[in-house]
């Protein structure tokens, strides 16, 4: 038993049954399907043991947003016990061909992006090669799923040419979405980065292999893990930070592939506490006062979701905290739990339905907010919120590389 | 960011302070592990539970008992922190109803009759002096709320002299099949359908039976709990009261739904999930605390701190096996009975209390922690709530009371 492991345990002893978990469960408050945190979580863990047959398959129903691990008030690790417990599952049962595909991002970003994307993206736009992607695979025919880009962002990258006067470095993990779906995300970060100083290094890198973990395929997420680590960890050892865009990314370079997966060498500690969410980064810069501030007023009232994975971080709200200090700009945070996505969750057949059910709250508050663009860190919650209000959506790095007036 | 207060921990006292500093015009953080004591009460405020007259009592206690959270904070500020939380709950579309000058006897879930001060508006009419003026009162419940005997509670109602029935509601139809916790329920009555379909089962059952009242358990509503219990007293005729549920409270999380809008209003933060672990300070001054978060802590910075984190069940305070009582958030030093075998008295349920449990911080006139000579630990830190010394906010039944009138006292030194 690692001492992870040991720790998933005995914190099962911290639960007194007070069912706050289950109150903020966002699934548990739209489905049957998923009866709550607390009884798939600690609860049902009393009665998983290694060669003993899963006691209760409804785990496959959390959709690993950790809204449980935020409110506790005794600090039970529920979402990790829940990971561990679906991962149980896959490897008793095996893994459906559909989860086994969309857990890999990477590959199926690969595939899509190029030259032909348009015509992908046309066609997937087709009602009845929806009806047949869900026949075959199991993917929901109404599902938002993202247009490919015709090129990827480390192609545009190596033509980048960066400016000279750098002073410091930082290294991008840009993860499977800017790579292949949206290169403006990187291009942006790339350019706020490079405004306030810094050099951007681009390390070799694959998945992060969070969509591997959520869908209970540890064996590929491990290997996913140690190649990045791999990739990263010299970058660690010199004091240059990883960064990234994609919120869910950094969290699971900083903790949930080392804590779920079980993965604690010295590599993987030293690029777990090496690596930063960008907004985490500069606002870290901003209290040290090393933030350029010379923003352009942006007179908007915008919406702003942060992502539960981003929450997750456990850092309070660092996107709104620097976006506060762009003159005439506005933030109305959503307050909602979770869009409903949870990465490959609302794809899902099944699941599609209890996706948008948990994501309504959210989807009003955009729509009743009357503004034509809203913020999310987290590219699926940005697609997820698109496709539930009809609201074009942005990473917020994007607004403040626009309040910088770059080029991009 | 930079911010001027910041106050740890999410009950009452965290949040009525945050709201003062709020409202005085700083910026103000409220860090706290989780969700808390709020969603684990009842959603009343206690006062002071073996007196007729809390306040009168409150105003003979601060006397008898200087070191006492009342004596620290003063009437005063009791009295103002009512009048503040009551408008909390005003403005949320909540009243708290009540006297401090006289206690409520209100039932609960076993039928026992428990006093407190103030109670929501969706509570009040199950006052026992109304119970006792002879017309008779059904409880209610669902078979698939878990914890909610009618039977029970009404018979107990019986055996105190007050006449009464308990049967089960048919549950609506709905598309759910298992799990019906009280927040499921809440969730429920805020469909009209549902509570219009509960009202019509209710309307046959006080037309029958020629109920005054009806009890049912506190689950009407998580937003608009008032506007229920009006809707179904219009359908049945009847005056309509909650009864407290076991955790996870619904009037609990009501109570700090109103504290979260006040604040949010008043431009205050709250960041849940945020567990304090140490704080850096240097001589008597608390410069920065940090909280746990993924892969490395996080850094925060203040200018002033109110740590509000609650007494042993609130987290606050954590008895260890080897016979210590520790503050987990800063380190301070706990006032504690001296050795492990005075935690306890011999009984279980012995009258005086355990004096483990009145243990925690002693402060100063300012709610500044004191260490064992008495001298301030943090010039800039007050302390609130049941995480303070020489109280037993339960057996007194004044954990409310404390919690608002320090909380009060932190928000506008």
């Amino acid at each position: 038993m690692d001492h992870i492991e040991l720790s998933l345990t005995q914190s099962l002893d911290h639960c007194i049954k007070c069912n706050i978990c289950t109150s903020a469960c966002p699934v548990a408050a739209v489905t049957d399907a998923f009866p709550g945190p607390k009884y798939v979580g600690p609860q049902a863990q009393r009665f998983r043991h290694e060669g003993q047959p899963v006691p209760d398959a409804s785990v496959d129903y959390c959709s690993g947003c950790r809204v449980c691990n935020q409110v506790c008030p005794t600090g039970v690790k529920i979402a990790e016990l829940n990971a561990r417990a679906r991962a149980q599952i896959v490897a008793e049962r095996g893994l459906p061909f559909r989860n086994w595909l969309v857990a890999r991002a990477g590959l199926v970003g690969r595939m899509s992006c190029g030259p032909h994307a348009p015509l992908l993206n046309f066609g997937l736009r087709l009602a009845p090669a929806r009806w047949a992607v869900e026949k075959v695979i199991g993917i929901h025919r109404k599902a938002p799923l993202p247009a490919s880009s015709t090129y990827t962002f480390r192609a545009w990258f190596r033509k980048h040419r960066a400016p000279t006067t750098a002073r410091r470095q930082v290294a991008f993990f840009h993860g499977c979405a800017t790579n292949f779906y949206e290169p403006h995300v990187g291009k942006a970060a790339i350019a706020v980065l490079e405004h306030n100083g810094f050099e951007v290094l681009l390390p070799k890198q694959q998945c992060c292999g969070l969509p591997l973990i959520s869908n209970g395929d540890f064996k590929a997420a491990t290997s996913a893990h140690e190649a990045n680590v791999q990739a990263l960890v010299s970058y660690a050892r010199q004091g240059i930070p990883i960064v990234g865009t994609s919120t869910s990314c950094t969290l699971t370079l900083k903790e949930e592939a080392p804590e779920i997966l079980a993965l604690h060498s010295e590599d993987v500690q030293a690029v777990a506490a090496g690596t930063y969410d960008i907004f985490e980064f500069l606002r870290s810069l901003a209290e040290r006062g090393e933030l350029k501030t010379d923003f352009r007023p942006i007179e908007r009232h915008l919406p702003y979701h942060q992502p539960c994975q981003y929450r997750a971080h456990r850092l309070g709200s660092p996107a709104m905290d620097v976006l506060s200090l762009i003159p005439g700009l506005v933030l109305e945070e959503s307050h909602a739990e979770c869009c409903g996505i949870a990465g490959t969750y609302g794809l899902k057949q099944e699941k599609y339905q209890i996706g948008m059910d948990v994501g309504a709250k959210l989807f009003a508050m955009v729509k009743r907010s009357g503004s034509d663009l809203a913020l999310c860190d987290s590219e699926t919650c940005r697609w997820q919120i698109t496709h539930g209000t009809g609201v074009a959506s942005k990473h917020p790095i994007e607004i403040l590389a626009e309040a910088y007036g770059l080029e991009l | 960011m930079n911010y001027e207060t910041i106050v740890i921990g999410a009950g009452l006292s965290g949040m009525m302070a945050a709201l003062g500093r709020a409202e005085r015009g700083e910026r103000v953080m409220v860090l706290a592990k989780g969700h808390g004591s709020t969603h684990w009460a009842a959603g009343c405020l206690d006062l002071l539970a073996e007196a007729e007259d809390p306040l009168g009592a409150i105003n003979q206690l601060v006397q008898a008992k200087p070191a006492h959270p009342y004596a620290l904070a003063g009437v005063a500020a009791l009295e103002q922190a009512l009048t503040r939380v009551r408008g909390v709950g005003e403005a949320a579309g909540y009243p708290l109803v009540g006297n401090a000058g006289r206690n409520l006897l209100m039932p609960t879930a076993l039928g026992a009759l428990r006093p407190t001060a103030f109670v929501p508006a969706t509570m009040v009419n199950g006052e026992a002096r109304q119970l006792g003026d002879g017309r008779p009162t059904l409880i209610v419940g669902l078979h698939e709320l878990r914890d909610f005997f009618p039977p029970l509670i009404a018979a107990n109602l019986r055996a105190q002299g007050y006449p009464a029935e308990g049967v089960y509601l048919e549950l609506p139809p709905v598309e759910r099949s298992h799990d019906f916790s009280p927040v499921v329920v809440a969730r429920l009555f805020e469909r009209p359908a549902f509570r219009a379909a509960i009202g019509r089962q209710l309307a046959v059952l006080v037309r029958k039976g020629g109920y005054a009242r009806v009890g049912l358990p506190a689950v009407l509503g998580l937003y608009n709990a008032v506007e229920v219990v009006r809707e179904l007293q219009a359908l049945t005729g009847a005056l309509i009261f909650e009864i407290p549920t076991l955790p996870t409270s619904v009037p609990g999380m009501r109570l700090f739904q109103a504290f979260e809008q006040a604040l949010t209003k008043a431009g205050g933060r709250i960041q849940i999930g945020g567990w304090v672990l140490r704080g850096e300070g240097s001589g008597s001054h608390l410069h920065a605390v940090f909280s746990e978060a993924a892969s490395r802590e996080q850094r925060h910075m203040a200018r002033r701190w109110v740590l509000a984190t609650g007494g042993i069940m609130g987290g606050g305070l954590r008895a260890e096996h080897t016979g210590v009582v520790n503050e987990t958030a800063l380190g301070l030093p706990v006032r504690t009975p001296s050795g492990r075998s005075d935690w306890f008295q011999a009984r279980f349920l012995d009258e005086a209390g355990h004096p483990v449990f009145r243990a925690g911080i002693a402060v100063d006139a300012q709610l500044r922690p004191l260490d064992a000579a008495d001298q301030i630990v943090y010039t800039n830190v007050a302390v609130v709530g049941s995480a303070l010394a020489d109280c037993d906010p339960i057996r007194e039944g004044c954990l409310e009371g404390i919690a608002l009138a320090t909380g009060f006292a932190a928000g506008q030194l």
